[in-house]
C-alpha cells in the first residue's frame, strides 16, 4: 500500500525483543572510540545519535530554558538480515566493558529469519542446549574390592583402537614356522589393511570450510601427536581435497582422505599418486553427514576465494553445492561396492575404506551390507548433533538420528552375527557436545562403537570458537567467523594462529587421553578398549536404559 | 595364658604352636602384648605363618622403657612389624612375607633371608635391612616426617617391579648383590609418582619414571652417608666381608631422586615447542610456508582485532555530492537547492539565485508561480522534521535576476520547434551555449500553454512577461505565429544540424457521449478563451467538470470566478489533482464526485446524466480530459505511439537520430517536466556537438535515514525568509563543512583540507583510521559512506 509519503517510520521494524541477542551498551562507560562497531562481523551495531531535550526552570516562579544536546551513541540494528549473532566481539575489544550482548531466549527469531523466501541457512549445529543422551549415561561399574581396579595415574595404558577389517582367526591363513603361528603370505586370501590408531579422530572438515590456519594448524598438531607424543591420531580431510604439499609428504599417513559426492580436488589427489610416499591413514567415503541428512556439502559462496577455487578445481564466488548422494548410485550392495573398490585400487588395496553416513533408521541395513563385503573396512555413523559449515536450519534442527541408540543398534547387529570384532563403527555427531569428550567417547565405545570422530569440539577447544546451542555466532557459512575458524577472509583468518590451534589440539588429545584413562581405570581396563562393555553404563533414565540395553540407576 | 609358658629375665619365648595347634595371630598378638606389659623385653617368637608380629610395642609394665628385642623364627606371615615402633627391633632369622615393616613408625627390622611384595609400603621412620631380594612394590608411599629420621630400606640383592611407587621420602638402598635378576636390579618402572626421598642403588637397571624421577651421581654427602650406615647394615644381616666391595667405588653407585615442583615444570616444557616443530619439522617436510603456501599471497603474520590502513574491514569514504538531495532529485528540472541555500548561508545571495538560471530560463514564472514544487514535497525537513525549504519563494524571488551571458558562437545551428515551456528551456540552454537557435512558434507569443492556458490568477501576467523577454535577451531568433507543416518541417530539418520538437498538446480530448455537442466545451479552450479575454458569461450557471485533474481545477476555479452558481468535478477515477489547484478550487467551493461515468446530456432539462443513475444540473460541461499533441508536420520516419504521442528514447531522440522531443509532445507533464527534459536534451546535443561525453547530474537519492535529522530542533519560527530558510536546510547529501567528523574520530584519523581550487575535503588518514563508521554515524548530511576495503 501506499504510504503517506515519508511518514511511515516503525510499522514493519522489529522491536529489539524479537531478536535473539539485544546488546546491552552503557552509556556511562563508552568513551566512543568505535572498536565494537569496526569489530562486529555482521554490522548489528552502529554508532547512532540520541537527541535529549529537557526543558528545565530555574528560579522561584516557571521560569522556562530548553537545553538540546546531541550526543553520539552505540545502537543496535533493527534488521533481521543484521542480527547481533551474540558473538561479543564487541565485548571483547571493548576497553571499558561497556557493551555486550545479551542472549534473549523470548527471541522469535525463525519467526523472521526467512525473508524474501529465503530459508534460514547457518553454520553450527543442531539448536538444542539440552544434554544429549550421551551426557546422561554415567559410568557404574567401579572395581574395587570385586577385582582389580587399576590406577590411571601408574598404569600403562593402550588406548588404542583398530581402523579396518579384522579376520576371524579361522580366516587368517595361518601356518607354523619354526614352533610360532605366522601369517602365510603366500596364500591367495585377501588380509585387509588394517591402522591402529588412537580412539578419537578428527572428523571430517574440509579445506574451504575451514581458514588455511585453522585446518593447517590441526594438521600440524596431528603431525605432533604422532611424532612427539606417539599418539596415532588421524584426521579427516573433508570432502575439499588435500594441499598437493600435504599429499606428498610423509605425514599423509596420518590423515583420512575423504570422497564425497562433490569430488573436489580430486584431480589433485590422483595426480599426486605418484609422488606419495605414504598411504593415507585410511579413505572415507562419504554418504551422509549428521547436521545435514540428506543433504549434499554446500560451501556458501563468500568462502570460494582464490585458495579454494585452485585447491577444489571450480570458478571463485560461486556456490559449491555438492549433490546430496553420489550421482552414479544405483543400488546399495552396487554404490558402496563399486565406491569401495575404486578407492582400494587407487593405493593397491593396502588402504582401508570405509563409508560414512548420517544417523538414520537405515543404519543397520547398510551396516548388515558392509558386514558381507570383505573390502569394507567399518562404518562410521554420524548422529545428529553433528556440526557442519553451512545447511539449512531445518535440516539441522530437525533431520537426523541421535548416535547414541544408533550406535547401540548397530553393534547388537554385529553381535548376533558374531562380527563385532570384525567391522569397527566409528560414531560421531554431538562428541563433546557439553564439553564432556572423553566421557562422551568412552560411552560410546562401551555402546560399541571402535572409535568417535570429532569435529565442532575441536574447533571450540582449539580455536575458541564461539558457537552454541543457542545460536550464538553460527556464522560458519557466511565467511564471517570472527575468529578466523570458518572463513576465507584473509582479514578475518590471519587473527587465528595455527601454531596454538596445534597447541591446543596436543593439549585436548592429551588432557582426554587422562580423562580417559580415569574412566577406563576404575572399570579394570587398560589395555583392551572396553569396546561394547554396556555393563559398565547405566542411565538414570528408565526409558534410554532400555532402549540402549542398560542399566537404570537412581 | 598357657602355664607352660615361663618368663625369663633375657628372653620370653612365645611359640606359635600351642600343644601342636598353631595359635591365630589374634591370640599370638595378645601373648606378645601382654608379655610386654609384664615386662618382657627380649622375646623370642617361634611363628607360625601368623600375620603382625612385631608390631605396636611400646615399653609397659613395670619397666616403663627399654628396648624391646623380638627374634623370630620359623614361618612368618604377613605385616611382619607393622605399625613398628621406635624401641623395637626384630631380627627375623630367615624370609618374611609380604608388607613387612607396613607403616613403619621406628622399629629397626632385619630379614635375614628375602622378603616378598610391599615390603616397608608406607613406611614413615626406622630401618628395614634385608639380607636377601625383594618382591614387587616395595618402598611405595615411604615418608620422611621432618619431626623424625627418614626410613631406611636396605636390601643386599636387588628389588621386584614398581619400586619405590608413590615415594614422598626416605633412603632406599639396593646393593646389587648377586641380584636375581641380572639385568635390572630395580625391576619394571621404578619410581612412579615419587615426589621425596632417595634411591641409592649399584647396578643396571631398565628405566624408571623419568616424569617423576632423575638419574644422578652420588655427592660427597651422599658417599659419606652411605659408607656411614653401610658398616651397621652389613654387621645386621651378617655380610661385613662386603664392605670393602660395596664401598670401593663410589661410581658403582647411582641415586633416583624425586624431580622438584620446579623441575617438573621445567620438564613439561621441554616438549618440543610448536614453532620449533613448525620450522624444523612440519615446514622442513612440507615445504617452507606451510601447505597452503603456494596458494596465498599474502604476509604469514598475525593480525589484531582491530585493524588500520589496508587491513580494515570497512573504510569510510567522502561521498560528497555522490548522492543527489530529495529536492533537486524529485525535481523535474533538478534544480539544486541545496547548492543554492550554501551559498545563501555562505553570503552569496545573487549567486544562489543565479544559480536557478543554468536551470531553466523561467524560475519565477515556474519555481514560483505554478509548479506544485515537488521539490519541496520531497524535502526532508518537510518529511521529517517540520515544515519544507521553501523553494517557492526562492524561485520569485529570481524575477529580477538579469539573463547571463552566453557562450561564444559555435557556429552550430539548431531548430526549436515550439516556444512553450519545454521549447524555449532547450533553446535557453542551447543558445546559453554559444549554439544558434531558431525557435518557431504558431501562436502570437511565447510561452505556450503558460501564456494560452494557465489562469491569469495563477500566473501573473507581468511575471511571465518578465521572465520571456529576459529570455529573449540571449540571442535566440524566434520565428512566431509560424505554423509548420510537413514542407516547413522538411525545410527546417535540412538547415539545421538538429531539430527539437517541443511543440506541446494542443489537441484537446472530448468524450463522445450523447447530447455533447450541445454544451460540452474543452478546458483547453476554455482557459485559452480566458486568456484571449473571450470569457463566456457564466452568472447563475451550474457548471460541471469532467476529469478533476488539476486542468479541471483550473477550469473549476475559471468558472466561479466568471460568476458560475455551482461548479461540481466529475471523474470515473479517485481524482489526480493535488496543491494549489485542488486547494484553490475547493476553497471557492468545488464539488468532487467520483467516480461518475457520464451518460449523457439532456439540453432541454440542461442535466448531465451518469451511468449511475444520478444527474446534475448543468448549463455548461468542460471536458478536462487533457491534450493530445499535433504532430502532423513530422514526417512518418519519427514513429508516433498511442496516436500522436512522438515515440522517444531514454535520451530523448526520436526515431530519426537528428530529431529529439520533448515535453507533452512525447507524454502528459507538467511545466517542470516539460522544462527539465528541454535542459537534458540541449545538454546532450551539446555533448554531442562538441564531442565530449555527457554526464548527468542525476544519479541516486540519498536514503533519507542518512541524513541526521537529530541535530535539527522543530522550527518554532515562521519560515519563507531564504535566509532563515538556507540556514534550515539539511544539505543532504552535500557536506555542510561543520566539522563534526573530525571531531567525533577518536583516532583523530580526520582532517579537512582545502584544494587549490578552494574546494575543501575532509580526508581520512587511513593509518589512523579502523573503520568503525563513526564518522558515517555522525555526518549530518549523510556524506561519509563506509565501504568494503577490498
Amino acid at each position: 500500500m501506499e504510504p503517506v509519503k515519508g511518514k511511515l517510520d516503525v510499522n514493519h521494524e522489529l522491536t529489539l525483543k524479537e531478536f535473539p541477542y539485544i546488546i546491552q551498551w552503557r552509556d556511562d562507560r563508552c568513551k566512543r572510540c568505535g572498536q565494537c562497531t569496526a569489530v562486529c562481523p555482521v554490522k548489528a551495531i552502529v554508532p547512532d545519535l540520541r537527541v535529549d531535550r529537557v526543558a528545565g526552570s530555574e528560579g522561584p516562579i516557571p521560569n522556562p530554558s530548553v537545553t538540546r544536546r546531541v550526543t553520539q551513541i552505540v545502537k543496535q540494528v533493527h534488521d533481521i538480515d543484521r542480527y547481533c549473532v551474540g558473538c561479543a566481539m564487541c565485548s571483547l575489544v571493548c576497553p571499558n566493558e561497556a557493551i555486550t550482548p545479551e542472549f534473549n531466549p523470548n527471541h522469535k527469531f525463525l519467526f523472521y529469519k526467512n525473508r524474501a523466501g529465503d530459508a534460514y541457512k547457518r553454520g553450527g549445529r543442531r539448536n538444542d542446549p539440552t544434554p544429549s543422551t550421551l551426557d546422561q549415561l554415567k559410568f557404574t561399574r567401579i572395581s574395587m574390592l570385586t577385582d582389580p581396579a587399576l590406577d590411571a595415574g601408574r598404569h600403562e595404558f593402550h588406548l588404542r583402537t583398530f581402523l579396518g577389517r579384522i579376520l576371524p582367526p579361522e580366516s587368517m591363513p595361518l601356518k607354523a614356522e619354526n614352533g610360532m603361528l605366522v601369517v602365510d603370505k603366500n596364500s591367495d586370501i585377501f588380509i585387509p589393511p588394517v591402522r591402529e590408531i588412537y580412539p578419537i579422530m578428527i572428523g571430517s572438515m574440509s579445506v574451504g570450510a575451514l581458514s588455511p590456519p585453522m585446518w593447517e594448524g590441526l594438521a600440524m598438531g596431528v603431525a605432533y601427536l604422532n611424532e612427539e607424543l606417539g599418539m596415532p591420531v588421524v584426521m579427516a580431510s573433508g570432502e575439499g581435497g588435500m594441499p598437493p604439499r600435504l599429499l606428498k609428504s610423509r605425514f599423509f599417513k596420518y590423515f583420512i582422505l575423504q570422497i564425497a559426492s562433490g569430488y573436489f580436488g580430486w584431480d589433485e589427489i590422483v595426480r599426486a599418486l605418484p609422488d606419495m610416499v605414504e598411504d593415507p591413514a585410511a579413505i572415507e567415503i562419504k554418504y551422509g553427514q549428521g547436521a545435514k541428512p540428506g543433504d549434499g556439502g554446500l560451501l556458501m559462496s563468500y568462502k570460494v576465494l582464490k585458495l579454494i577455487s585452485e585447491i577444489r578445481g571450480v570458478p571463485m564466488r560461486v556456490d559449491l553445492a555438492s549433490p546430496p548422494t553420489h550421482q552414479t548410485k544405483y543400488s546399495i550392495e552396487e554404490a558402496v561396492a563399486k565406491m569401495i573398490q575404486s578407492m582400494s585400487m587407487a593405493w593397491g588395496f593396502r588402504v582401508p575404506v570405509y563409508p560414512k553416513i548420517s544417523g538414520t533408521k537405515t543404519a543397520r541395513a547398510v551396516l548388515n551390507n558392509l558386514a558381507r563385503n570383505p573390502y569394507a573396512a567399518a562404518l562410521s555413523i554420524d548422529g545428529e548433533d553433528g556440526g557442519t559449515g553451512a545447511a539449512y536450519n531445518v535440516s539441522m534442527d530437525k533431520m537426523g538420528h541421535p548416535i547414541a541408540s544408533n550406535i547401540r543398534e548397530c553393534y547388537l547387529d554385529l553381535v548376533k552375527q558374531g562380527k563385532q570384532n570384525e567391522l569397527p563403527i566409528i560414531a560421531a555427531g554431538g562428541v563433546g557436545k557439553k564439553g564432556n569428550l572423553a566421557a562422551n567417547v568412552a560411552a560410546l565405545i562401551m555402546l560399541g562403537a571402535s572409535a568417535a570422530s570429532i569435529g565442532k569440539y575441536v574447533m571450540q577447544a582449539t580455536a575458541d570458537c564461539l558457537g552454541d546451542e543457542n545460536n550464538r555466532c553460527n556464522l560458519c557459512n557466511t565467511g564471517r567467523c570472527p575468529r578466523g575458524i570458518t572463513t576465507q577472509d584473509p582479514k578475518l583468518y590471519r587473527r587465528l594462529d595455527s601454531e596454538k590451534v596445534a597447541e591446543r589440539l596436543v593439549d585436548v588429545f592429551k588432557a582426554a587421553d587422562v580423562e580417559l584413562k580415569k574412566i577406563f581405570a576404575p572399570m579394570g581396563r587398560s589395555t583392551e578398549l572396553p569396546i561394547g562393555m554396556s555393563d559398565g553404563l547405566s542411565a538414570g533414565n528408565e526409558e534410554i536404559a532400555r532402549k540402549l540395553g542398560i542399566s537404570y540407576v537412581c | 595364658m598357657s602355664a607352660k609358658e615361663k618368663t625369663h629375665k633375657e628372653e620370653k619365648i612365645i611359640n606359635g604352636k600351642i600343644d601342636g595347634q598353631r595359635v591365630s595371630s589374634r591370640v599370638l598378638e595378645e601373648r606378645i602384648q601382654n608379655a610386654i606389659k609384664e615386662g618382657a623385653r627380649e622375646l623370642y617368637v617361634i611363628a607360625d605363618g601368623q600375620h603382625g608380629i612385631g608390631g605396636r610395642i611400646w615399653p609397659r609394665g613395670d619397666h616403663h622403657n627399654g628396648t624391646v628385642h623380638v627374634k623370630v623364627e620359623g614361618p612368618v606371615g604377613q605385616r611382619l612389624g607393622s605399625m613398628g615402633m621406635e624401641g623395637t627391633e626384630i631380627i627375623v632369622h630367615g624370609s618374611a612375607s609380604d608388607d613387612v615393616g607396613w607403616i613403619n613408625c621406628g622399629s629397626r627390622i632385619t630379614v635375614l633371608g628375602d622378603v616378598t611384595n610391599g615390603a616397608h609400603n608406607a613406611a614413615a621412620q626406622g630401618v628395614l635391612y634385608v639380607q636377601g631380594g625383594a618382591g614387587a612394590r616395595c618402598d611405595t608411599l615411604t615418608k620422611h616426617n621432618p619431626r623424625f629420621a627418614p626410613p631406611q630400606s636396605w636390601y643386599f640383592r636387588n628389588v621386584g617391579d614398581s619400586f619405590a611407587e608413590f615415594k614422598a621420602g626416605g633412603i632406599s638402598v639396593i646393593c646389587g648383590v648377586d641380584p636375581r635378576n641380572p639385568d635390572n636390579i630395580l625391576g619394571y618402572r621404578p619410581c612412579v609418582g615419587m615426589v621425596g626421598g632417595v634411591v641409592y642403588f649399584r647396578g643396571p637397571i631398565r628405566g624408571y619414571s623419568a616424569g617423576d624421577v632423575r638419574l644422578a651421581e652420588l655427592t660427597d654427602e651422599d658417599w659419606a652417608w652411605l659408607t656411614e650406615n653401610m658398616r651397621p647394615y652389613l654387621e645386621a644381616i651378617d655380610r661385613k666381608d662386603y664392605y670393602r666391595e660395596l664401598t670401593k667405588n663410589r661410581n658403582d653407585w647411582k641415586k633416583l631422586v624425586a624431580h622438584t615442583p620446579a623441575e617438573k615444570n621445567a620438564l613439561k616444557k621441554k616438549a618440543r615447542t610448536f614453532s620449533d616443530f613448525r620450522v624444523s619439522a612440519w615446514d622442513k617436510e612440507v615445504g617452507e610456508g606451510g601447505i597452503f603456501a603456494p596458494y596465498l599471497d599474502h604476509e604469514r603474520s598475525l593480525l589484531p582485532y582491530i585493524t588500520t590502513g589496508t587491513e580494515r574491514r570497512n573504510k569510510p569514504v567522502w561521498a560528497n555530492g555522490k548522492y543527489n538531495p530529495p529536492c533537486a532529485y524529485n525535481c523535474p528540472t533538478h534544480i539544486p537547492t541545496h547548492k543554492r541555500t550554501a551559498l545563501i548561508r555562505q553570503g552569496k545571495f545573487v549567486e544562489a539565485l543565479d544559480l536557478a538560471l543554468e536551470y531553466s530560463p523561467l524560475p519565477a514564472t515556474v519555481c514560483g508561480q505554478v509548479c506544485p514544487n515537488p521539490c519541496m514535497q520531497a524535502c526532508t525537513r518537510g518529511l521529517y522534521i517540520d515544515k519544507p525549504v521553501d523553494i517557492s519563494a526562492l524561485g520569485a524571488l529570481s524575477l529580477s535576476l538579469k539573463a547571463p551571458k552566453p557562450a561564444k558562437k559555435t557556429g552550430h545551428k539548431i531548430a526549436v520547434i515550439g516556444g512553450g515551456p519545454g521549447g524555449l528551456s532547450a533553446a535557453w540552454q542551447l543558445a546559453l551555449k554559444g549554439h544558434t537557435v531558431d525557435l518557431y512558434e504558431e501562436a502570437a507569443k511565447l510561452g505556450g500553454k503558460l501564456e494560452l492556458c494557465i489562469p491569469r490568477e495563477r500566473l501573473p501576467q507581468a511575471v511571465l512577461r518578465k521572465e520571456l523577454e529576459r529570455f529573449q535577451e540571449i540571442g535566440v531568433k524566434v520565428n512566431l505565429k509560424n505554423k509548420i507543416d510537413n514542407k516547413k518541417f522538411e525545410k527546417i530539418y535540412k538547415d539545421h544540424e538538429a531539430v527539437i520538437v517541443a511543440c506541446g498538446a494542443h489537441a484537446p480530448r472530448m468524450i463522445p457521449f450523447e447530447g455533447s455537442a450541445d454544451a460540452a466545451i474543452s478546458a483547453y479552450d476554455f482557459l485559452k478563451g480566458i486568456n484571449a479575454e473571450k470569457a463566456p458569461v457564466l452568472k447563475k450557471k451550474h457548471v460541471v467538470v469532467i476529469g478533476a485533474g488539476n486542468v479541471g481545477m483550473d477550469a473549476a476555479c475559471e468558472a466561479w470566478r466568471l460568476g458560475a452558481e455551482s461548479v461540481t468535478a466529475v471523474d470515473v477515477q479517485k481524482p489526480a489533482a493535488f496543491g494549489k489547484e485542488m486547494d484553490a478550487a475547493a476553497a471557492l467551493g468545488t464539488k468532487i464526485l467520483w467516480p461518475k461515468v457520464t451518460e449523457k446530456y439532456d439540453k432541454k432539462e440542461k442535466t448531465i446524466y451518469f451511468k449511475d443513475g444520478s444527474s446534475l444540473e448543468a448549463s455548461l460541461v468542460i471536458v478536462a480530459i487533457g491534450e493530445t499533441p499535433i504532430t502532423g508536420f513530422l514526417p512518418e520516419t519519427i514513429d508516433r505511439v498511442k496516436g500522436s504521442w512522438v515515440r522517444v528514447d531514454e535520451t530523448g531522440r526520436t526515431t530519426d537520430p537528428k530529431v529529439f522531443a520533448i515535453g507533452d509532445a512525447t507524454k502528459p507533464g507538467l511545466v517542470t517536466h516539460a522544462i527539465g527534459a528541454g535542459r537534458e536534451v540541449a545538454l546532450r546535443l551539446h555533448s554531442e556537438l562538441m564531442h565530449y561525453d555527457y554526464m548527468s547530474e542525476v544519479t541516486t537519492p540519498i536514503p533519507y535515514g542518512r541524513v541526521k535529522t537529530a541535530y535539527y530542533e522543530r522550527c518554532v519560527t515562521e519560515t519563507g525568509e531564504p535566509e532563515k530558510d538556507a540556514a534550515r536546510c539539511l544539505s543532504c547529501g552535500s557536506c555542510r563543512d561543520c566539522h563534526m567528523c573530525e571531531n567525533v574520530c577518536y583516532w583523530g584519523a580526520i582532517s579537512r583540507i582545502e584544494k587549490p581550487d578552494g574546494q575543501f575535503e575532509y580526508i581520512v588518514d587511513a593509518d589512523k583510521c579502523i573503520g568503525c563508521g563513526f564518522c558515517a554515524g555522525v555526518c549530518p548530511c549523510g556524506i561519509r559512506e563506509m565501504i568494503e576495503n577490498i
